[in-house]
Order: structure tokens, then sequence, then C-alpha cells
């Protein structure tokens, strides 16, 4: 009697602390269930695995630039040895992200080699040339569809590949036009030669609008050895023809000549800026990922899910309609078969329900979608308990048995058979938790906690309530516990 | 006890009919494996093989207009740039034109920022809060299948250890031939989804499949184990007694599966539609584990 009034005590002291907890510490929601955009990084290494340096040097990298972008109560974790998951949560456009972290960011500054002018002249001419043709060719709509505008597009990039000497292999035009840029920012890199000075001898980097027109440029401030180092490459080529380019990832993005003043001294003072015709937006991706420090190897976006908010507070609303649609449809029919103990079954689904709950928001658990189809096929299998330990009690009692030995050897006996059931799922469970991606995680962690709360709810929370019930007189007649239909005959 | 399954009677025809459905399974997988266009004994979704998907709602003021998909892809052609997009398009309309849902090769989030915007030209205004847009990288999407395909394994691998274990061997094969007949069963039916109606398969599928192989061999378990206890203190012959545990056991088996099934079928009817396949996959497996317990794995363990 006295253990028996302990495990009641202790089952309502839980569920005080369940919804206490539910108050106090809110669920946390996934993105399909308030909206946003999640964002997979994949690190990209060519030989060998990613080691665990290289995931924590890329993982501050990108956490400096997602802080500098100001995005708002963003999330960044690493997922598996290589991959980074970013999320944005509400209506922030991935866009901006996806442009700035995807750049490595490598800044370089390099000297010309001697004696290239001529050739550089020409490359940089093509590359103008070029610019013009993508411009057009992207910014005309219908355009592109009349045969006389894509014939001179045409035959303006055939006469710069005879000029190049160099046959684009891509199918479509627009390919075409994306490889010969490429092959010729390719072949400028290649008329200057690498300086030691880079993007780490930076401390800051800044932007500002130039006072002659509407275009943006990038201010770089160097740490006191960048700033020496910067002033003996100026000072190298100061007063020749050898022009000083500065080059993000390969690509040069700025080449300037070094006037004669600065042959003695070099350019001093630690900073320099870049104007290469930057729009604000540019100017400013470009300053966050300097800011932020070039990424030790580079990465993609491989994946990009956004939910819109409505979409979200829909799913949430669609949820909650199947979860207790289902719980009501379970209890009418555990009720109708097995009456007393049906109703026993459905206080004790309650219990499991907000378990449940409140041990996702003390774990916590981010519910998503997958996360509550889990929660609700695990009301199946907490219920499965129910009726494994119920059949026997029926078989016992139609034994002839009284009413507290039928419970009491019900229980015992399906223990069994309810452990071993419970176990491999739990088994399915952990490996899809150990080897899923991020939305197979939620179901598996739903699911599993679920089955691991159901046997404490089916097997104690059941036991304790339907002994409480017992000690009523009332409720004690054996044709409560049994089918109508079974007791008549 | 109110049951009668005459298992004895019928063993031929319990395993006659899990065998005609295991080869219409495979037929289904060889079919799908050698005539459609995808070449896979599953039509794999955008999950495994990259790809853009976008689902956006329009806003109407009633009702919206009458669009036809030829239309709108026309109207795409004049205004997009990317052919290679256009030349994989797949456009639908769905719930009364209200929904556009379109699935392209994989784009860059620039890329299908403007097919967005295109879109909002030519259907807008379109709301954007309603947008479900997911780009899955090819890299990324070959991992995924990796991943699933890893996971299923080493979990089937797992199970048969753990049954193996647990019950003595001949318990332990059936069981596990109760298993595999379930998921391939299901699997079979997916192909032949995917042949007919063009139904793809996503990780959450892969999911299901888990499951089910956990619901499978639960249920087997159960019953096994009523056997067990049953031949220990035999007052019939060998098969009356795996008959007799049967019949005790059904109404257990019968009662799980309809109290799974009604909160999966509660996720088919009210549930977002990305749940739709995978609680449909869920209940078919539930279904056919239930048969496979009840029936199959029991008809094995009787003697001639």
């Amino acid at each position: 009697m006295k253990r028996r009034q302990i495990w009641l005590f202790f089952i309502i002291f839980l569920l005080t602390l369940s919804v206490y907890l539910l108050i106090n510490y809110p669920l946390q929601l996934g993105l399909d269930l308030q909206g946003g955009s999640q964002l997979t990084l994949q690190i990209i290494k060519e030989e060998g695995k990613v080691t665990k340096d290289e995931l924590d040097a890329v993982n501050s990298v990108i956490d400096r630039r997602v802080n500098n972008l100001g995005v708002s109560e963003s999330n960044l974790q690493t997922l598996g040895g290589d991959q980074l998951i970013l999320e944005l949560p509400g209506e922030q456009n991935p866009l901006v992200a996806s442009r700035v972290l995807g750049k490595t960011a490598l800044l370089e500054f390099r000297t010309q080699k001697a004696g290239t002018s001529t050739n550089l002249k020409t490359l940089q001419l093509q590359r103008l040339n070029i610019k013009e043709i993508i411009d057009q060719y992207s910014s005309s709509e219908k355009s592109q569809y009349d045969e006389n505008f894509l014939k001179i597009i045409q035959d303006d990039l055939k006469e710069i590949e005879q000029e190049l000497n160099y046959y684009t292999t891509s199918s479509d035009l627009y390919g075409k036009l994306i490889e010969i840029k490429k092959y010729v920012d390719k072949e400028i890199t290649n008329l200057f030669i690498k300086t030691d000075l880079t993007g780490k001898d930076l401390i800051n980097a800044g932007r500002r609008q130039e006072q002659t027109n509407s275009n943006w440029e990038v201010l770089l401030t160097f740490s006191n050895s960048g700033g020496e180092k910067f002033a003996d490459i100026t000072k190298s080529i100061a007063g020749t023809n050898q022009l000083l380019a500065i080059i993000l990832d390969g690509e040069s993005i700025s080449e300037a000549s070094v006037g004669n003043q600065f042959a003695n001294t070099g350019i001093t003072g630690g900073s320099a800026t870049i104007s290469g015709n930057f729009s604000a937006e540019n100017a400013r991706e470009l300053e966050v990922q300097l800011k932020g420090g070039s990424l030790p190897l580079p990465i993609e976006i491989v994946e990009t899910n956004t939910i819109g908010a409505l979409l979200g507070s829909k799913n949430i609303l669609k949820s909650l309609y199947a979860a207790i649609s289902g719980l009501i449809f379970v209890g009418i029919f555990m009720i109708f078969n097995y009456r007393i103990l049906g109703f026993v079954s459905v206080l004790s689904l309650v219990l499991y329900g907000f378990f449940n709950l409140a041990l996702y928001s003390l774990i916590p658990v981010t519910l998503t979608l997958p996360g509550i189809s889990g929660l609700i096929l695990s009301i199946g299998m907490a219920v499965d308990a129910n009726i494994l330990i119920f059949e026997r009690i029926k078989e016992e009692l139609y034994d002839g048995n009284t009413l507290t030995r039928s419970i009491d050897s019900g229980f015992q006996r399906a223990n069994s058979s309810i452990v071993d059931g419970h176990i491999t799922t739990l088994l399915s469970c952990f490996v899809l938790f150990l080897l899923g991606t991020n939305f197979v995680k939620g179901f598996a962690a739903t699911l599993g906690i679920g089955v691991l709360i159901s046997l404490f709810t089916s097997l104690n929370c059941s036991k304790t309530i339907l002994r409480f019930f017992t000690t009523y007189q009332s409720l004690r007649q054996k044709n409560l516990y049994l089918p109508r239909n079974n007791f008549s005959n | 006890m109110k049951y009668n399954l005459e298992l004895i009677k019928n063993k031929k025809r319990i395993i006659g009919f899990s065998t005609v459905l295991i080869l219409l399974s495979l037929l289904g997988i060889i079919y799908s494996t050698l005539y459609t266009s995808y070449k896979k004994p599953i039509n794999l979704g955008m999950d495994f093989v990259g790809g853009n998907e976008l689902r956006i709602e329009r806003v109407c003021e009633t009702e919206c207009s009458n669009l036809s998909p030829d239309s709108v892809y026309e109207n795409l052609k004049e205004i997009s740039k990317n052919q290679k997009v256009l030349n994989n398009l797949k456009l639908q309309f769905q719930n009364n034109n209200k929904i556009i849902s379109i699935r392209t090769p994989y784009l860059s989030i620039e890329e299908s920022n403007n097919l967005i915007s295109n879109l909002d030209n030519i259907v807008g205004p379109l709301n954007y809060e309603s947008k479900d847009s997911r780009l899955i990288g090819p890299k990324l999407g070959k991992r995924l299948l990796t991943n699933c395909v890893t996971s299923l394994l080493v979990s089937l691998f797992a199970i048969s250890l753990y049954i193996t274990i647990r019950f003595d061997k001949k318990y332990a094969l059936f069981a596990l031939l109760a298993l595999f007949h379930d998921l391939l069963i299901v699997f079979g039916i997916f192909s032949w989804l995917g042949i007919t109606l063009s139904v793809e398969v996503n990780s959450l599928f892969a999911v299901s499949l888990l499951t089910i192989a956990g619901y499978s061999v639960n249920d087997t378990v159960v019953i096994f184990d009523r056997i067990r206890e049953n031949l220990k203190s035999k007052k019939e012959g060998y098969n009356e007694t795996i008959q007799l545990s049967v019949n005790e056991s059904f109404r257990r088996t019968t009662f799980t599966s309809i109290t799974t099934l009604i909160p999966l079928l509660s996720i088919i009817l009210f549930g977002s539609y990305s749940l739709f396949w995978f609680s449909f996959a869920l209940s078919l497996g539930i279904i056919v584990g239930s048969y496979s317990s009840i029936l199959l794995a029991p008809s094995l363990l009787l003697k001639d």
C-alpha cells in the first residue's frame, strides 16, 4: 500500500514538473515550423579527411562572416566531420549569406613580371570586351532568342577566341562566355608574381563611397608587419611600368601603378584601398569576407532549404490536428475495447505526451516535422505495450483469477515481449540518429525518446493508475474490465 | 481464444501468396531498373539525385485564374536565360491553380531567386510567406544515398544480431525472413508507384523502411515469445500449439496495428503534404508486417 502511494505521488510530481518545464522553457521549433532558411556548407578537400583543426578553423571564419553580416539569431553548427549547417530564422534572404559565405576570400598582393606590359594590355582589353558581352547577354530580356542578336554575340566571341588563341568547349553560349572570362582572368593572374603579403596581414577592412562617382571602394588596414611589407613591395616597383595587382581567389580585382614619388620609402601608413567599380553590395560583401579572414579550405553550399513563415505556422497547425485526432481516435478505440483498462491507457497516454514534450524542452530537442511524426507514430507504439498487458490481464480474468492477481501477472508476463519489441525499435532509432541527416535525426530522436518513455508510462504509470482505481470497491467489478460481448458468453 | 485461424490447413496457400507478392515486387524492381527513364530499382527523388524543388502559393482574390503549365512554360522561355533549367523543368498546378510546384535540376540560390521572380511576373503575385524551396547539390545527394543505404544495412545487421542472440537459430531465421519479406514488398510497391505514378522516394522513405524493420520484428517477436511459452507447457502437438499461440496473439497484433495505423492515417489526412508518402509507406509496412507476423512467420515454423 505504501509503495503504491509513493509511485502515485512520484507520477503526480513528474507531471507537475513537466507542466512547469513546458511553461517556463518553451519548445524550440525547427525551421520547417517557424519559417526560415537552412544552408548546408560542405568543406572541400581534395585529398584525405578534413581534420578537427581545419573544421574548427572553417567554422570560426564562417562564424565571423555571419556575425559581420549582421544576421540576427543565426545558428551555426557542425555536422559530421566536414559539414556546417547555418540556420537563418525568419524572412532573411539566404542569397546574400550564400554569396558571402561561399567564397574562399583568399587575398593576395602580386607584382607584375617585368616586360609583360603589352601582353597585359591585350588581356585587359579582352577582359573588358568579354564583360560587356556578358552584360549585354544577361541584361537583354527576350532578345537572346532573336537570331541576329545571338549571331552578333557569337561572332564577337569568335573574334576574341582567335585573338587569344583559346577556343571554348562549353555547350551553350552562356557557358562559353563564362569559360573565356575565366581563361582571361587566369592569364592575367599568371602575369603577376606572388609576394608574401596576403589577407593574413590585414587587421581590418572597411568601405566608403568614392568622391568622384557613385562607386564604392574597399579600405584595407594592415598590421605593423603587413604595413612594412606593403611599403617594401610598393618601393620595389615604384616608378617602373610594373603594376601591383590585388588578387582575390585567383582573380585580379585591381591593377594599379605605383608612382615615382614612392621610390624611396614605398607607400607607408599601413593602409590601401581597392577601387574596382564596386557596387555598395559588392563592397560590403568583400568587406565582410576580408574581416572574417580567408577560409583555410574552400567550401561549397550543397543544400539550401527555405520555408516561408506562413507555411511554417500552417505546418504547426496541421501537425497539431494530426496529433490530437490521432490521440482521440486511439483513445476511443482503447476505451471501446478495454473499458476501464482502456481509460487507464488513455490517462497514461496523456502522461506520455506531457513527459515527452517536457523532455524535448529539457534536452533540448528541436521540434521539426519529421520529429512530430516520430512523436505521433510513437503514440501507437506506446499503446502497443498497454494492449499486450491488457490482453494478458483479460486472459487471466477468463481463467477465473481474481482481479488483483490478474493485473499483477498480466504486467509480469507481458514484460519480456514489451522489452524485446522496444529494443528492436530503439536499435533502428540509434542507427538513424548516428548516420542520418539533420532531417532524419529529428525523427530518430523523438521516436527513440518516445519508446524509452513509453517503457516507463506503460509499465509503471498504467500499473500505478490501475492499482489506484482498484482501491475503490465500485471499480473492482470484473465486467468493467471485459468487453460486453465477451463477457456475455 | 475467440479466433480460429486455420494455419495448419492453409500453410501452402499462405506461403504461395507471399511468394506471389515477392515475385511481383521483384518484377517491379527489375522492370524499373531496365525499362524506365531513370534506370534505377526505385525512382530516386531529389534528396538523392540533387535538384531544386519549389512550391509556392499564388495570391488570388477569390478564385485563381486557370493556367496551363504549358503557357507558363512558354512565358518562362521568353524571359529566362538559363537553357539548362528550361529543358528539364517540371511544372504543376495544384489546389485549383493556387499552388505552383516546380522541379528543376540543381540551381544556385541566385538562379532559383531569378526563377521565382520570373514566375512572379507570369503568374503572380506570389505569396512569399508560403514558399517552400529546397536546393540540393548533386554531391550531397550521392552522399545522402550512401548514408541511407549504410543506415539500413547497419541497423538490419544489428537487428539480426539481436534476434540471433535472443532466440535460437530457427526462430531467428524465420523472424528475419518475415522482416525481409516485408521490406521487399514495401520497396516493390514503391517501385511500381514510381513506374506508374512517378512517385519518388526521398530520405524519409529510408527512414520508413527502418521503422518498418523495427516494427515488423517486434510483431514477430511477440508471437514467437508466445509460441515458446506455450511449447514449454506442451498440452497439444507442436503444430497445434503454434496455431493456438497465433490465435491467442491475434487480437494483440491486429489491435496494435490498428492503434498505430490510426495516428498514421491522421497524418495522411491532416498532416503536412511533405509527410504524405512517408506515412503511406509506414502504413503499408505495418499492414504487411502484421500479415507476415500473424500468418507467414508462424506458418514457416510449422512441421509438415
